[in-house]
């Protein structure tokens, strides 16, 4: 996104929004958190009321792509992306299949990180670190695409004003002063401002491109005279394709470890089936939104080449901004929500990064009797070596953002079995699920490393998931786990079924 | 005793899912058509919305109607007054 209108005054701007964020997340959310407990410092205490917890979801789920990518794609694909909107709702389908009796065994046996779920299920190292490697690789890979984006954004919006490495560096050293202070609760905190901002600035973002470029109707009508296999009923590999996005965005997004921890932390049942209500509405004023804005796009901006697609938001923005000062400033809002979706969904993924450090690789496997203090210690400090480690790796950004957007579902969706067999099947063995995770994530990283995105419209993650599913199925059946291994697994969730 | 419910063992609840789901996706309308266009969206986008609007309202129907498990834990606690569980 390139806004060359702003420079200086984007610089101004950022800074001032950061040391906003940082001044009040450090004011009004760090006190009374408890920085020596794992629950305390990684789940706000378990404490996240209704308002909070609702906008950390939110504000984690969008991140910069959903702003910048997906008018692009809105633009290039037409109306079949409107399959953006549906597939975020879908989310919610997928926390029903799992979240509502993984809440209640996660608070009654104090969960803080997914593994615990693997650890209590299992109880074999070999599954708990394997789920752990999975989880931690596609959390580096999701933070490592939000740190390119992070780059790419400043220095687009400012013209380059701020070379992309030291715009990353800024962003990121604010980030981590209020992760480190406040965990999860500064971190909820900084989401609801966040949130607000993205709101806002997508909602006036819609409203100035319709007003400047013309409706939604005239650009459909436009594009049935210039581009109608952008309107037409798609072909069924489409529909396909559309159906296992579906399953990967919605099984996907719902098992990501930072949702997992949002189910954790929510202070009752209550305050979480109330955030995920209106969740269930919030893909509409999203990706809904901007799908709507990609295809105003394709009238103000007909025949972008793809590369050129992805700067749509910025050329729609920069015509925008030069109609009077009120629109250069709501710009200058827009590109703070921008700014505001990536940070938010970062400071999600260091936080949900170090708590896997902290509380699975050393409270697991490096030092299991340390204590909680030591636990936080060490994950505060390893975590912010991995991101600096990581920063080295994003000066070299890779191609389109969208196409590594697909990259990290492949693999961490492939802990979904264990949670919605695990939870539901005493049967599913730790062969099983070991093989079933190993098999997944091989085949969906393979087919995504030989460049094989989909196979008959199916993407890779999908796929892998599925031979996941039939590998642990199978697996449990041939090697199951020996009887009193099946009832102490039982054990873990059968208390909540009473027929 | 609080009733405790679970979506995911309401039976009825997956099926009507996956119609709503499956009815939103064009896979079963005329390739290549477009007409009649409906508030800015062809036909088959147009269906989609509604199958979309549809589907939030299920799943928050099924949300407000259909999930009530916490009482489990103020059972149990009662019960291990001395335990607890937690970590």
């Amino acid at each position: 996104m390139n806004l060359p209108f702003i420079g200086w005054h984007g610089v101004i701007v950022i800074v001032a929004y950061a040391l906003t964020i940082l001044g009040s997340t450090l004011y009004l959310a760090t006190r009374g958190v408890k920085r020596n407990s794992l629950s305390g410092f990684y789940l706000a205490n378990k404490g996240l009321g209704p308002l909070l917890l609702f906008f950390t979801l939110f504000s984690t789920q969008y991140s910069g792509n959903t702003v910048i990518g997906y008018p692009a794609n809105a633009y290039r694909i037409g109306f079949a992306w409107w399959q953006s909107v549906p597939y975020m709702v879908l989310v919610i389908a997928g926390y029903l299949l799992f979240a509502p009796r993984l809440y209640v065994v996660s608070k009654k046996y104090g969960f803080v990180t997914p593994s615990d779920w693997f650890d209590k299920r299992f109880n074999s190292k070999a599954v708990t670190l394997v789920a752990t490697l999975l989880m931690t690789y596609g959390l580096l890979n999701y933070l490592l695409e939000q740190l390119v984006a992070t780059g790419q954004a400043i220095s687009g919006l400012t013209a380059g004003v701020i070379p992309y490495i030291y715009g990353v560096l800024f962003l990121l050293a604010m980030m981590l002063v209020y992760v480190s202070m406040g965990g999860l609760k500064a971190v909820a905190f900084a989401d609801f401002i966040n949130g607000v901002v993205i709101l806002t600035g997508v909602l006036g973002f819609l409203f100035l491109a319709w007003t400047n470029f013309g409706s939604l109707s005239s650009a459909t009508q436009n594009l049935v005279a210039t581009a109608p296999q952008k309107v037409e009923v798609p072909p069924i590999q489409t529909s396909i394709n559309w159906i296992s996005m579906y399953i990967l965005v919605g099984i996907g997004a719902a098992v990501y470890p930072q949702a997992i921890q949002r189910i954790y932390a929510a202070d009752s049942e209550m305050t979480l089936k109330k955030s995920l209500l209106r969740m269930a509405w919030m893909p509409f004023l999203t990706t809904g939104i901007v799908f709507v804005i990609g295809i105003i796009g394709t009238q103000a901006f007909p025949g972008l080449s793809k590369m050129q697609s992805e700067q749509l938001v910025g050329m729609m923005a920069n015509v925008i901004a030069g109609k009077s000062a009120f629109h250069y400033w709501f710009m200058m809002l827009v590109f703070c929500g921008v700014i505001a979706a990536i940070q938010s969904t970062t400071d999600s993924v260091v936080l949900t990064l170090s708590s896997v450090l902290s509380n699975d690789i050393y409270g697991k496997f490096i030092k299991p009797n340390a204590d909680e203090a030591e636990k936080v210690r060490w994950g505060k400090i390893v975590g912010v070596i991995l991101v600096f480690l990581l920063l080295l790796v994003a000066w070299k950004p890779p191609a389109t953002l969208v196409e590594i957007f697909t990259l990290k579902f492949e693999v961490l969706i492939q802990v979904a079995p264990a949670f919605l067999l695990g939870l539901y099947w005493k049967g599913l063995s730790k062969t099983g699920v070991l093989l079933g995770m190993l098999s997944g994530a091989v085949l969906a990283g393979g087919l995504t490393f030989s460049g094989i995105k989909t196979l008959w419209g199916w993407h890779g993650g999908v796929l892998g998931l599925a031979l996941n599913i039939v590998v642990s199925v199978i697996f449990s059946l041939l090697f199951p786990d020996k009887k009193e291994e099946q009832e102490r697994a039982e054990q873990a969730y059968s208390w909540v079924v009473r027929d | 005793m609080k009733q405790v419910r679970e979506p995911v063992r309401v039976k009825w609840i997956w099926p009507v899912l996956v119609a709503i789901i499956l009815l939103g996706v064009p896979w079963y309308l005329p390739q290549g058509s477009i007409e009649p266009i409906i508030l800015g969206f062809p036909y088959w986008a147009f269906i989609s919305v509604v199958m979309t609007i549809a589907l939030s309202f299920f799943l928050g129907y099924v949300i407000l109607n259909w999930w009530s498990m916490e009482s489990l834990l103020d059972e149990d606690s009662e019960k291990n007054r001395a335990g607890g569980g937690q970590k």
